[in-house]
């Protein structure tokens, strides 16, 4: 998996003209790398390869739903960020499935610039902070079992 | 108490079959309310993606324009090279613009042929027509679910009050999805047959139990749970196709295979609802 510099966005929904809008959006206010999907499907494709922060899902599409896709994608990358972008009819069924599945955040259509972006922001700080966590957690318990190790070893040549 | 005199009896009996009427009317115009809020629920779904970008957009392009007004007083290269950049974005963003309202305008539309209230009104409609703008109300319901084909044959005008026909057909498609459950298609066909219009809904849902049959047409029966339906809205239809446009309403059904409805509407109106009705199967 690459790791780069710039954060990453994903953003999935079976209707173009809103991923072209928040692209726009996030392009002329960010320098986050946007990803859009007319397809859930190639967005999983796409998460198998790279690194995403935070990834933005319609909740409604064909053959696969939002909230399949991410779960997908936290199984994919555990730590990744993920939003549920829904119009309003199925607010019911969604806050059931975003407790299901444990969600970031839920944003309602029509959203709000201003509030998507400071999601997105503080969504692509925890997914760093998350994978920087695990990083230290890894590099402890790697520290932790070479300890161990001198240790048996020490009471090896000792005893 | 006295024995009832004959003239009081008749007209008590006159006013109770006044008062009567007058609920079924009103049963009526809930059940076509109870619709309606239901449909609303996915109208909104329906165009709150088109809103949604063009509240994005606006911002954009308006922060665009100012970028290249302050380019263009600057002479900067750099600058303008940015903002002429920024222009494509914004032709994008127009020609997205232009997309949503056509839709939430065609939505808007497909609502007006539905609520239009003139239903003393009596005109040659196309019935094809009224069929697409309900599918377009039924679309957010359907979306992403359910497969919508249609294969519309050549139709004449036909005299109807089409608003009302297109309660029938909204009925009978909500209906439709509602017996799929999970993935599955439902087929429009029209046709023109003899001095009438056919028109088949067939879906690929759970089909109508044997027992539920006989019962489909009558006012109250519903299978759906509460508050899902009002259990008129085919006793409604039957009504209308038969009773206000002479023609004919039946279905065929198989559990677990689906349900078609097959629906005839003369192409006149004549006096005598018995000598216009269509050909049968």
């Amino acid at each position: 998996m690459s790791t780069n510099q710039r954060s990453s966005v994903v953003i999935v929904d079976d209707e173009e003209m809103v991923i072209t809008s928040v692209r726009a959006y996030l392009e002329l206010e960010t320098e986050f790398e946007i990803h859009g999907f007319t397809e859930p499907e190639q967005a999983v494709k796409h998460m198998e390869s790279h690194l995403v922060d935070i990834a933005v899902s319609d909740y409604l599409m064909p053959r696969m739903s939002g909230i399949q896709f991410l779960t997908r994608a936290k199984q994919l990358q555990p730590e990744v960020s993920r939003v549920l972008l829904t119009g309003h009819a199925d607010k019911q069924s969604a806050i059931q499935a975003i407790n299901e599945v444990g969600l970031y955040q839920y944003v309602e259509k029509p959203w709000e610039n201003a509030q998507l972006l400071l999601i997105i922001q503080n969504g692509i700080e925890r997914s760093k902070l998350l994978r920087e966590l695990r990083e230290k957690v890894s590099e402890l318990d790697t520290a932790h079992s070479s300890l161990k190790n001198v240790q048996k070893r020490l009471l090896q040549a000792f005893l | 108490m006295s024995q009832t005199d004959p003239a009081e009896a008749s007209s008590e009996l006159a006013s109770l079959r006044a008062k009567a009427d007058r609920l079924a009317a009103q049963l009526v115009e809930e059940h076509k309310m109870a619709e309606l809020g239901r449909l609303l629920a996915s109208i909104v779904h329906e165009i709150n993606s088109p809103i949604g970008s063009i509240l994005s957009n606006n911002p954009v392009i308006i922060r665009s324009l100012e970028m290249l007004k302050a380019a263009l007083a600057s002479g900067d290269r750099a600058a303008l090279e940015k903002a002429g950049r920024q222009v494509e974005t914004c032709l994008s963003l127009a020609a997205i613009d232009k997309i949503a309202c056509e839709r939430i305008s065609e939505v808007v539309r497909g609502l007006k042929t539905f609520v239009r209230a003139d239903s003393a009104d009596l005109r040659k409609a196309d019935l094809n027509k009224q069929i697409e703008s309900t599918l377009k109300l039924t679309h957010g319901q359907l979306r992403g679910r359910v497969a919508v084909e249609t294969d519309f044959g050549e139709l004449p005008p036909v005299a109807c009050h089409a608003s009302m026909l297109g309660q029938v057909f909204l009925n009978i498609l909500v209906n439709a999805g509602q017996a799929i459950d999970g993935p599955g298609r439902i087929s429009v066909r029209t046709r023109a047959e003899g001095g009438a219009v056919h028109i088949s809904i067939a879906d690929n849902g759970c089909g109508i139990k044997p027992e539920d049959r006989p019962k489909i047409f009558a006012g109250g029966f519903t299978t759906k749970a509460v508050g899902v339906g009002t259990g008129l809205g085919l006793c409604l239809s039957k009504k209308i196709v038969e009773e206000t446009h002479g023609g004919s309403i039946d279905f065929e059904s198989e559990v677990g295979v689906g349900t078609t409805f097959h629906i005839r509407i003369p192409v006149e109106q004549g006096n005598d609802p018995a000598a216009r009705a269509g050909g049968r199967n």
